[in-house]
Formats: structure tokens, sequence, C-alpha cells
């Protein structure tokens, strides 16, 4: 297995739009740090190109954005891109992050059975608040960011060596901060404080890791 | 029993509760849930009005969030960090 990362980030509806956006500072992030990673973006996040790089190179970290449910992982358009019965395989002895909604509940589990690998990822779905003045420019979004960049913490964490278990950790102690911050805005009974408060728990509690918790990339 | 009779019953007599919560939410806010969709303010009301699969999930969120304000988890999270 080979120290490169591989990101899949659809791009189709606001959601996908706002993900592929932060995913895209993972990748910053790794080049800024010579890190050998493969962006499949938009429409090329199809099983046939992730499934041959994956052939071809071996990488050791998966980082998959975008839609999912409790048995699988989703690309561009809703296309399947690893479920419980079909490309599973292509997965295990991996590091896998997937921000994608319920699927830590089943196919996490599965995807680190009879393996070394690990995967983190969300028992509920990964929900976040947009401010709708900057949905089209996601970078300049601050509500949104509270939810985001916290899950971000994962990848630059993983990226830096860290152990899943500490990469998982460091994602929920940012997830707490914000959430502290939130309810300082409660305190000055800003609106809307107590929705973003119930959101960011939900991804709090919801974000599970399965497998090899001492796992490095 | 139906599953939809099963979810009305269920959740109709938490739907006023959820509805005043999203109530207060500012109009430019819009919530994201996965592949449910991104919704608005209205938008959010009328789904959790009908009780469908989005109003429930709504529905769920609040309750999970409820139940960690009310049994000290959320409390417990905050202070422990």
């Amino acid at each position: 297995m080979n120290r490169i990362l591989l990101v899949t980030r659809p791009k189709y509806d606001d959601g996908t739009e706002y993900l592929a956006y932060y995913a895209s500072l993972i990748i910053k992030d790794a080049d800024s740090r010579s890190i050998e990673n493969k962006d499949f973006e938009g429409k090329d996040a199809k099983i046939e190109n992730v499934k041959k790089f994956i052939k071809k190179k071996d990488p050791k970290l998966i980082f998959i954005n975008g839609h999912g449910d409790t048995d699988c992982l989703l690309g561009d358009n809703h296309e399947v891109l690893f479920s419980v019965s079909s490309n599973l395989d292509l997965l295990k002895e991996r590091i896998v992050y997937a921000r994608a909604c319920n699927a830590g509940l089943i196919f996490g589990k599965k995807v680190t059975e009879n393996s070394n690998g690990c995967f983190i990822g969300y028992q509920l779905p990964f929900s976040f608040i947009m401010n709708e003045k900057w949905s089209a420019i996601p970078a300049n979004d601050k509500t949104a960011a509270l939810f985001i960049e916290p899950s971000n913490e994962v990848m630059h964490s993983l990226i830096k060596g860290d152990s899943a278990a500490l990469a998982n950790e460091k994602s929920k102690k940012a997830m707490i901060k914000n959430m502290q911050r939130i309810m300082k805005m409660e305190e000055k009974k800003e609106p809307g404080a107590m929705g973003l408060l119930m959101t960011l728990w939900n991804n709090y509690d919801g974000q599970v890791l399965h497998g090899n918790q001492n796992i490095t990339f | 029993m139906t599953e939809e009779k099963e979810n009305k019953e269920k959740y109709e007599p938490l739907k006023e509760l959820v509805l005043a919560r999203i109530d207060i939410m500012p109009p430019n806010f819009k919530l994201s849930i996965g592949d449910k969709g991104t919704f608005n303010k209205e938008e959010l009301i009328e789904h959790v009005k009908k009780l469908d699969p989005t109003g429930i999930q709504v529905i769920k969120m609040q309750l999970n969030f409820i139940k960690a304000l009310t049994s000290g988890k959320l409390t417990q999270a905050l202070v422990t960090a």
C-alpha cells in the first residue's frame, strides 16, 4: 500500500458543492506536504475511475465526500461507488474517511471486518446549515464553516501522520469548540443559535470510528 | 399497520414542538440534510407538517438533541473537552 491520498468530491447539488469546496482545502494541504494525491472531482467521481486508480496505485488514504446511506457511499449523480455488496474489498486495509450520511451504521463496520484498516464516518445524517446569502460562494459562508471545518480536521490530522483515533478526537474537539462558540451566540440572543447547536450536536454524536484505531497514513 | 401510519402515530405528538423550534430559524438559513436535500425554513415546516421522510428526519434530529440536553450528555461533552 502506498502513501497516496484519493479524494472523491462530486458536485451536483448545494450539499455536495459545499463538501467539494472543503475537500479542495485538504488537497491543498496534501500538496503543501508533497503528498501524492488524486482528485476525482465532479463528474469524475465515478466508480470506474476510482476502481482503476485504487488497483493501479494502491492508495492508503481514501476521502469520500458526497451522499451515502447505511450500506453505501455515492459518487457523481448518486452513482454507487462502494456498497456492502459491491467493491467493498477495494477499501479493506485502508484508512477511509467518509463525509457522507449514515454509512457508519452498517457500511463502516463491514469495511473494517477482518481488516487492519479503519473507517471514520457518520451513523447519522451529516448535516450543516448554510447562509443563503453565501450559498454560491461556500468559502465565504462562516455559518457552514462551523460544521464543515471540524470535519476537515479528521483529514488534516491524518495527513500529518496522526493515528485514526487522534484524528477522530481532534475533529470532535473542534466540534465542541464550535458548540461553545454557538452557546455564546445563544447567550447574546443571536437568532438561530439553538438550530446551529442542534445540527452540530447531531454530527458530533453521529461521528464514529470503526476498525484499527492506531493505524496511521 | 403500514409504515406511514406507524410514523404518523409515533411522530404526530412531536410535530408542534419541532415546528416551534423551526419557527425561530432565521430566514436566510438553509439546512442541508445529506441526500434529502437543502431546505429553508418554510420548506422544513412543510415537510414536518406532512410527516414525510424529510420531516421525520428533522424530528429525529431534534429529538436526539433534546435527549442530549435533558440527559446531560451535551453539557458533559461541553465541559470535559
